[in-house]
């Protein structure tokens, strides 16, 4: 099992727990998190299932290497945090 | 430096990462503020306090009394005035041996490349995502570091991007640029103000480090802050190889 979380800045617009979800990809393991959840989907991923620019994936505290088809690897035990860019000052 | 100096000083020159040698640094330098609002304020108010030798303040805006909440540089007869010209009487009561240069402007294009080529720091304290891609592009392209935050609502982000390394990523690495982006003002969403305090202090303290030599800058590190759990979390970001804007820095 590998754990979805959503930066507080995110769940300021849709609250979501930490999902815990099985999957070899952080593609995969964002599906399954935002499954059901088409809200939260539609803020981190475009009408063409890709990432949002304003949105960045990091796994195990190191941000992805494959923003186009989210094919890092997740491990068992993985920790995968989705942010977005606030803009704000 | 003289002895007024010296004194004023003196609790910056005790600590040894410091001494007089990187007070000397610090008198020396300009730094380049982008946006003199809920960020610029506090950043601006430390960077003179410690002794910059010019702080360029960069602002478009006039001071509106809903800014005044938060943005510490004002003060209630700054109400109608220009922020930078606001902000430029504030630094002056706060150490007049620091040279401010107030620019009215949205800088841009040709101006902004201008301003970046002379600083020695850029801290991008600005309000929107337009900008912060203009500041990154022209950090970038003149090898200049930038210190860069944000807020909203109870959530901050801090990170330096510092085109001067060659591991460095830039803004761009981390969130590319879109029409997409989710674009919130604190007009419109609300900010509370001691998160624009938290992270624009923050700012301050990684533009004199970098000025002064010290310590491990935030290169190659995102800060968020959770101001409602305040709880601060580091995550490691990396330079994309295929980055439109620095991944082609003959350096890399
Ligand atoms: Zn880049």
């Amino acid at each position: 099992m590998a754990t979805v979380e959503f930066a507080a800045a995110i769940q300021r617009h849709v609250a979501c727990p930490i999902q815990q979800v099985t999957a070899p990809t952080v593609r995969r393991a964002l599906a399954a998190a935002l499954l059901g959840r088409d809200e939260l989907r539609g803020y981190i991923l475009d009408d063409q299932g890709r990432l949002r620019k304003h949105v960045a994936i990091f796994v195990d505290g190191a941000m992805i290497r494959d923003r186009r088809n989210l094919g890092d690897p997740v491990a068992d035990g993985s920790e995968v945090f989705v942010v977005q860019a606030l803009s704000g000052g | 430096m003289n002895d007024a100096q010296l004194l004023r000083y003196s609790r910056h020159i005790l600590l040894p990462q410091i001494d007089i040698e990187g007070q000397e640094r610090l008198l020396a330098a300009r730094a380049l503020i982008i946006g003199a609002g809920g960020l610029g304020s506090p950043a601006a108010l430390y960077l003179a306090a410690a002794g910059i030798g010019t702080v360029v303040l960069a602002d478009g805006d006039t001071v509106d009394l809903t800014n005044l909440q938060r943005q510490i540089l004002h003060r209630t007869d700054s109400v109608g005035k220009t922020k930078v010209l606001s902000g430029q009487n504030t630094l002056a009561t706060v150490n007049p041996e620091c040279g401010v240069i107030a620019l009215h402007e949205r800088l841009s294009g040709e101006r902004l490349a201008s301003e970046v080529a002379q600083a020695d720091v850029v801290l991008d304290c600005c309000d929107n995502f337009a900008t912060r891609h203009d500041v990154n592009r022209a950090c970038v392209e003149a090898h200049k570091p930038l210190v860069s935050g944000a807020a909203i609502r109870f959530d901050g982000q801090v990170s330096v991007f510092d085109a001067s390394r060659t591991d460095s990523p830039c803004y761009h690495c981390l969130f590319p640029e879109g029409d997409d982006a989710n674009e919130e003002r604190c007009a419109i969403t609300g900010i509370f103000a001691p998160i624009t305090g938290i992270v624009g202090a923050t700012q301050a303290a990684e533009a004199l480090k970098l000025l002064i030599g010290c310590g491990e800058s935030l290169a190659g590190r995102l800060l968020l802050l959770d101001g409602l759990a305040m709880e601060w979390r580091s995550i490691r970001v990396r330079r994309d190889p295929e980055c439109t804007v620095c991944g082609s820095r003959s350096d890399a």
